[in-house]
């Protein structure tokens, strides 16, 4: 089990009586990037503010990094990265000034920070902007600088809430570079996305709709329960597939 | 040609009243503050001092006194709760007891009216009352002495009646001094408050909040960076505003400037407090700009700060022993211009103690509710 970084057990979120969430299993190995895709609604964001603590389930349990979340989430939270679906910086804080205080409050001393921040600012294309106020920058910088501020600690884990949204396709491309280097250095990085295209560079995927998990697997495994030779689709004809599929299940029970 | 077109004039005015309908805190708001503006400034204004407490110690206890008396008894700007005939100091009954003003009518006091005219002639004999006053706050010392000034005139035969003001501090205080002390505790409050309530709900609009709970900040600790920024900064202001009192306005300060900041810094906390209780209500900063006039009006107008409690009409002085600022004026005038310890005005210093407490442990609480939102 040590290998498991993630994993839910019929976990429901009710808000009155809409299900956001809706009995949803899953499991995310160490090392893996999974991705959560699917329309807006569809309970991604709802999922992974579960897993951070930031909401409560209303039944079912979820354990992240061998703990049980909510309760024990104290015991991995400087372990963990998180980066919600706005920018979450500070608009008249410098780029460096946002890095220095994310690390400040994760214990880093400001030697690191700084030779951290330089690290980051060259990782993300943006070495000259360390004294650049955060609301100068373009949407692709603020972009880029909120995915600094979750990768300042170096967590084991990244938990990434729409990360390329609003990202021109280079742009996107790069992103899916960084996150390609994370896992190359041990990362696992739960992302979610409604750019179904975005699906194929997961490692796994896990597409929901309407607060469910309809289909999960890697996306070859995907897209071949909707074709034979599994190549010719694309990952929009599989969600199509798949979530019609499920719809026709959950009528004929 | 580009004319105006009316049309386009309509749909955009149409437009920003739907949204205003949208939003029915705004609509609240709307309808809240300019009555709310209305009544306290038109209650504020138009109400007298009464009720100032009184003590009388008639060591006399002629058919003179007792007429001195009924007529102040009779006065609304007096409460006359305590008529004895032999008393400890009249600064003790201040000091100790709250009264905010003194009268002693000395033995042989009617026998000295009466003699002034003996045997048709003037002499120099003349009754003499002593008053003694907390002057901390001359609008009320001005009220008391008017006041006193009235009850005394038209008694009939007699001569002059000479009133023998002793004050208890011993110094001329000036409405700048007494005003200095409430002008800190205002700024501290407005400050203190609205921009604590503007950075979390800017925290809330822009993610960072969320960011923040997922790291290994507490609540806590969230609330004491705030109040250790926030009491910085509070503390700035007030040395400005001491300095600007002394340098320019040559404001007389009798206590300890190191309890009057201590003080000013309590008070910075609770308002810290109730800054992030009030970002709980709302979600977006146009919402909690319909916050300030809520927080200004009130502490600016019921506190005690312009003009005294007992100036401001019973009907809305229940709402004065609500306002923070109210017991932040009676401490740090306590303090600045009395010279006293903070706990030597017990009111004042309790009441700031409960307002950091009842705001703190509520935004702490608040402050997890708005994050797991």
């Amino acid at each position: 089990m040590a290998d498991v970084a993630i994993e839910t057990r019929q976990i429901v979120k009710a808000f009155g009586k809409r299900l956001a969430v809706d009995h949803v299993d899953m499991r995310v190995s160490v090392g893996e990037i999974y991705g959560l895709v699917g329309p807006s609604g569809a309970g991604k964001t709802t999922l992974i503010r579960m897993m951070c603590g930031l909401t409560s389930p209303t039944s079912g349990s979820a354990r992240l990094l061998a703990h049980s979340i909510p309760g024990e989430r104290e015991a991995v939270d400087d372990r963990i990265g998180y980066m919600p679906q706005e920018h979450a910086v500070y608009r008249d804080l410098s780029v460096a000034e946002n890095l220095l205080f994310f690390g400040q409050i994760y214990g880093m001393d400001r030697r690191m920070i700084a030779a951290r921040t330089d690290e980051l600012l060259a990782l993300m294309q943006m070495p000259d902007l360390g004294k650049q106020r955060a609301d100068l920058l373009s949407g692709g910088e603020k972009q880029r600088l909120s995915l600094a501020c979750a990768l300042i600690h170096s967590p084991e884990l990244l938990l990434l809430d729409e990360p390329t949204i609003g990202l021109d396709p280079a742009l996107r491309s790069e992103f899916w570079e960084h996150f390609r280097t994370l896992k190359q250095n041990g990362r696992t990085i739960l992302l979610t996305t409604h750019y179904l295209e975005e699906a194929g560079r997961c490692d796994r995927v896990g597409m929901m709709r309407l607060g469910r998990l309809v289909a999960e697997g890697t996306p070859d495994e995907l897209r071949q329960r909707v074709s034979a030779d599994g190549m010719s689709v694309s990952m929009e004809q599989v969600f199509l597939e798949l979530t019609q599929a499920s719809k026709s299940r959950r009528s004929d029970a | 040609m580009n004319h105006l077109n009316i049309f386009r004039i309509r749909s955009i005015a149409e437009r920003v009243l739907r949204q205003i309908w949208h939003d029915k805190r705004v609509i609240a708001f709307m309808f809240v503050v300019p009555s709310l503006a209305m009544l306290l400034f038109g209650f504020s204004f138009s109400g007298d001092i009464r009720g100032v407490r009184m003590a009388i110690i008639d060591q006399d206890q002629t058919d003179l006194t007792a007429s001195i008396i009924d007529n102040l008894q009779h006065d609304s700007t007096f409460n006359v709760t305590q008529i004895v005939t032999d008393a400890p100091e009249p600064e003790q009954l201040l000091l100790k007891q709250g009264y905010q003003a003194v009268v002693r009518f000395p033995k042989k006091f009617t026998s000295l009216y009466y003699s002034h005219f003996a045997m048709g002639v003037a002499t120099s004999a003349q009754g003499t009352i002593d008053l003694t006053l907390d002057e901390s706050d001359p609008q009320i010392a001005a009220s008391v002495q008017m006041g006193l000034a009235d009850a005394v005139m038209n008694l009939g035969e007699g001569g002059p009646i000479d009133i023998k003001t002793r004050e208890l501090y011993g110094v001329t205080v000036r409405f700048i001094d007494s005003f200095a002390p409430a002008i800190m505790g205002m700024v501290v409050a407005i400050v203190c408050t609205i921009l604590t309530l503007l950075s979390v709900v800017r925290e809330k609009v822009d993610g960072t909040f969320a960011r923040i709970w997922v790291s290994p900040v507490r609540r806590a600790e969230f609330i004491l960076g705030y109040i250790a920024a926030f009491g910085l900064i509070a503390l700035g202001q007030s040395l400005l505003v001491l300095s600007i009192g002394k340098v320019v306005f040559s404001i007389v300060i009798n206590g300890s400037i190191f309890w009057a900041f201590a003080c000013v810094i309590l008070f910075a906390i609770g308002n810290v407090g109730l800054g992030a209780l009030l970002s709980a209500l709302a979600q977006t900063e146009s919402q909690a700009i319909l916050f300030f006039p809520l927080v200004i009006l009130p502490s600016v107008l019921l506190s005690g700060m312009m003009w005294p409690l007992q100036a401001i009409p019973k009907l809305l002085r229940p709402i004065s022993y609500l306002i923070p600022l109210t017991y932040s004026n009676r401490l740090l005038r306590a303090v600045m211009v009395k010279g006293l310890l903070p706990w030597q005005e017990p009111v004042g210093f309790a009441g700031i103690l409960l307002f950091v407490l009842l705001t703190i442990l509520s935004a702490t609480f608040v402050l997890r509710q708005s994050a797991r939102e």
